[in-house]
């Protein structure tokens, strides 16, 4: 890929989250005219960006959107609903095609299509919310529907084509050129404008309008579209819906009622009797259960046309262009994930600078130690040399502690990075399942490493989409709760020294945990006995457990067939811990505890058959001298009771294969360790110091070898192998 | 010629009907305004021509014999034309 197409990628990526932010932002203050501007720039830029690659069928779709924005900046429409969602689809669309170009570095070729749908959304009524002259063509595909029911109800696409003026001197013969159009099913020959009478009239002049259904889909018709001179529109259509039949006579009075209701001419109280009329309408469709029209019948309630198509849509026994928001963007947050991480990394200036002087101040240490080998070299007393040296290596313990800190800090993202997704997906997801929810992100400004950033991002969303299903409570009973009937979610980032917190907390009805050991006995996550005995925090936690969730309960948004189990798989991996805190009734909150930098790890270091190992210092609970007779057999193993509790003792040295090199008679050094919420021990011959290393992971033969984390090299040279408890003790 | 006017004062469209049929057809129809057409025997026609027929709103004789002028045209004329 060449380093243009990369620079637009990243940009364009950039812009599309800014936009994202200030259009979600706009939809809860649709006042606010600094997000607007910022909305407006970020289109106007992606546009730019999008000539600059030659990509004009992107282009091409953000200039509709733009169009749209700029008359909402001059006050001629207004910030809807449906205004946001047709900007985000809009996105959405931008966003696959970055990841499509990401792949291939070329265009994709259906791109043209693509843009057409979503110029046709924009060229939608909804939007030319002011009486100012609005276009002829604005919802011919819809017209045209109306006018033939019957092709309506097989017709996938809707095209309108206006044929060059001069075309017939080129020997175009348009009508002519509409018999190879695939699938068609009808066709609609209109003027542009009335005819003149027949004297004016000039024959080799083509003042037509064409327009026809087919029955194909959009992305067949656009390659024959090519073919034809002059402006083509292409709107691909939605499927009737199939229970239009069903539709009760007493629903299908009160909508017509409502239609009524929009046809009374009167000037004063209009605007609260279209309100009524629509609320009326999409409260009839919720109780049919057809919630999807009951939502576009709410958006449409803006505006008296809108209404009025919308309610005479649903009475058609077809909605217009149904927007499948949810999908689309539960793709485009998913495929990014899916892909490759990005190459390219984006640092700031004065990180780079602090580099460049750090390796300035290493130059001059390391002149100095050539001075100090010449000292050593002629003579020099070796207490003075020792001295000196002493003093290089603070010096140069100093700067490489800084050296790295710089480094890790080139790899350090804002949260932001992975919080800002969500407030999308949680409206997707809340609408989804019709639950009034809000997501307050706080502390999207904490930095963590790169790595754990980029892996936040499905964990997260298991966890919220968990919190939504099954934390947050219906409305009703909220309500019968006595809470508010809009439920709040929190998505909060800290960071605590070393390590930065991250939380899912809900307001919902906590976890039920008669329910969890309900499914965890049907799932056979463990036995009856064992979960009557447990305690009700040890029980909740059972949603961590491998199995406990199952495919049953996947949904179009998490889809992968996994669950809570693989938060705390993702989040062990890095490092980190998942902990649960559940309030029946009042909410539940988890919280993923990460290590800042997945680079850095603070080992203590242990000897075990003559062999030095690490073992990372935040799974040390304590080191304790245990008596012999204390260590009793259990089984085949062994254990001591420690303050009250029976703890597992493993012998290292024994564990990896090796033999004990102590007396028995002698105490016995134990490390006792916590690993997933266990305690566990593990007896060495000889405790070390603490260190702090760069840990390399295994590769090569040895990748696949157990108990192992890493290794790393020690002052003295050897290597340290760095033990990966979970494996060891679980 | 594909365009012509009848014994019986009709304008007939016969065959494939090419783009220079559209200024006599014009004329003729400007001729006598309240004739019909007659495009039974007529198998293709170019758009100018079907742009004639429609912006003088005139009275077809059909159904045409083309397939395509049958089957789609012919509606789209008389959807115009009402």
């Amino acid at each position: 890929m060449n380093e243009f197409l990369e620079q637009f990628l990243i940009e364009s990526r950039e812009l599309v989250e800014q936009a994202t932010s200030d259009l979600l932002a706009l939809e809860d203050k649709p006042a606010d005219g600094e997000r607007l501007d910022g909305v407006f720039r970020a289109f106007h830029t992606l546009k730019g960006a999008a000539g600059i690659v030659d990509f004009t069928a992107m282009g091409r779709a953000l200039h509709a959107a733009e169009d749209v924005l700029s008359r909402v900046r001059n006050g001629q429409a207004r910030v809807t609903p449906m205004l946001i969602s047709d900007c985000l689809t809009c996105l959405d669309q931008v966003v696959q095609w970055l990841d499509a170009m990401q792949g291939s570095g070329e265009t994709p070729s259906d791109a043209e299509a693509k843009a057409d749908v979503i110029v046709a959304r924009f060229a939608g009524p909804e939007l030319m919310a002011t009486p100012a002259a609005p276009p002829p063509s604005t919802n011919w595909a819809y017209d045209l529907g109306a006018k033939h029911p019957a092709d309506r109800a097989r017709a996938r696409t809707a095209l309108r084509y206006r044929p060059d003026e001069e075309g017939f001197f080129w020997g175009d013969d348009p009508v002519a050129a509409m018999e190879a159009l695939p699938e068609l099913l009808r066709l609609e020959l209109e003027p542009i404008e009335p005819w003149p009478s027949l004297d004016a009239f000039e024959p080799f002049v083509c003042r037509l309008v064409i327009m026809a259904l087919s029955s194909a889909s959009s992305e067949v018709l656009s390659p024959f579209c090519a073919t034809l001179g002059g402006q083509v529109e292409l709107t691909a259509l939605a499927e009737p819906t199939v229970q239009d039949e069903g539709l009760p006579p007493e629903a299908r009075d009160l909508l017509d009622a409502q239609l009524l209701l929009l046809d009374e001419p009167a000037p004063e109280g209009a605007a609260g009797r279209m309100a009524a009329a629509g609320r009326v309408a999409a409260n009839v469709l919720q109780h049919l259960g057809r919630t999807v029209e009951a939502r576009q019948v709410e958006q449409a309630s803006a505006m008296p046309e809108a209404l009025r198509r919308a309610i005479e849509a649903v009475l058609a026994g077809f909605p217009i262009v149904e927007p499948d928001a949810l999908e689309s963007a539960a793709a485009a947050a998913a495929a990014p994930v899916a892909d490759a991480p990005p190459r390219v990394l984006r640092v700031d200036v004065e990180r780079v600078d602090a580099l460049v002087k750090l390796t300035g101040e290493l130059m001059v240490a390391k002149n100095a130690l050539g001075h100090i080998a010449r000292l050593a070299q002629d003579g020099a007393d070796a207490k003075g040399l020792a001295l000196v040296l002493k003093d290089q290596h603070a010096l140069f313990e100093r700067l490489v502690n800084e050296l790295q800190r710089s480094v890790l800090g080139i790899r350090v993202l804002p949260l932001r990075q992975v919080f800002q997704r969500f407030p999308r997906l949680v409206r997707e997801m809340a609408a989804s399942v019709g639950k009034p929810i809000r997501l307050v992100t706080e502390g999207d400004a904490v930095e963590a490493d790169k790595a754990i950033v980029e892996s936040l991002f499905e964990p997260l969303l298991h966890m919220l989409r968990n919190a939504v299903d099954h934390g947050i409570e219906p409305e009703q009973a909220r309500l019968a709760a006595g809470k508010p009937s809009m439920a709040t979610i929190h998505l909060r980032g800290a960071r605590n020294g070393e390590y930065v917190h991250i939380e899912v907390e809900d307001d919902g009805g906590g976890i039920d945990v008669a329910r969890i050991r309900r499914v965890a006995a049907e799932r056979g996550v463990a036995s009856a006995e064992v979960l009557a005995a447990m305690p009700d925090e040890e029980a909740a936690e059972l949603i961590f457990a491998p199995g406990f969730s199952t495919a049953a309960e996947v949904t179009g948004l998490s889809g992968r067939g996994v669950g809570m189990d693989a938060v705390r798989a993702v989040v062990g991996r890095l490092g980190g811990r998942v902990t649960l805190e559940n309030r029946p009734g009042i909410g539940a909150k988890v919280r993923l505890t990460l290590p800042f930098t997945v680079m850095m790890t603070r080992l203590m270091t242990v000897e075990a058959g003559g062999q030095a190992f690490g073992i990372p210092m935040d799974a040390v609970v304590e080191t304790v001298k245990v008596a012999r007779e204390r260590i009793a057999p259990v089984g085949a193993a062994r254990a001591f009771v420690l303050r009250n509790r029976t703890i597992p003792l493993i012998d290292l040295a024994e564990a990896l294969g090796e033999t004990r090199e102590t007396s028995p008679g002698a105490d016995a050094n134990v490390v006792v360790v916590a690993v997933g919420g266990q305690l566990g021990s593990l007896e060495v011959d000889r405790l070390g110091e603490r260190i702090d290393v760069m840990l390399k992971p295994m590769d090569g033969l040895l990748s696949g070898m157990p108990d192992v984390a890493g290794t790393t090299l020690l002052g003295d040279g050897r290597v340290l192998i760095v033990l990966d408890l979970q494996a060891l003790l679980l | 010629m594909t365009v012509r006017r009848s014994e019986d004062g009709r304008v007939v469209l016969e065959g494939a009907c090419p783009i220079e049929d559209a200024e006599p057809l014009l004329q003729l129809l400007l001729a006598d305004r309240r004739g019909a057409v007659d495009w039974r025997a007529c198998e293709t026609a170019h758009t100018a021509v079907l742009q004639v027929l429609l912006a003088s709103g005139t009275t077809m004789i059909g159904p045409p014999a083309g397939a395509f002028l049958r089957d789609h045209i012919a509606a789209a004329l008389a959807q115009a034309g009402s």
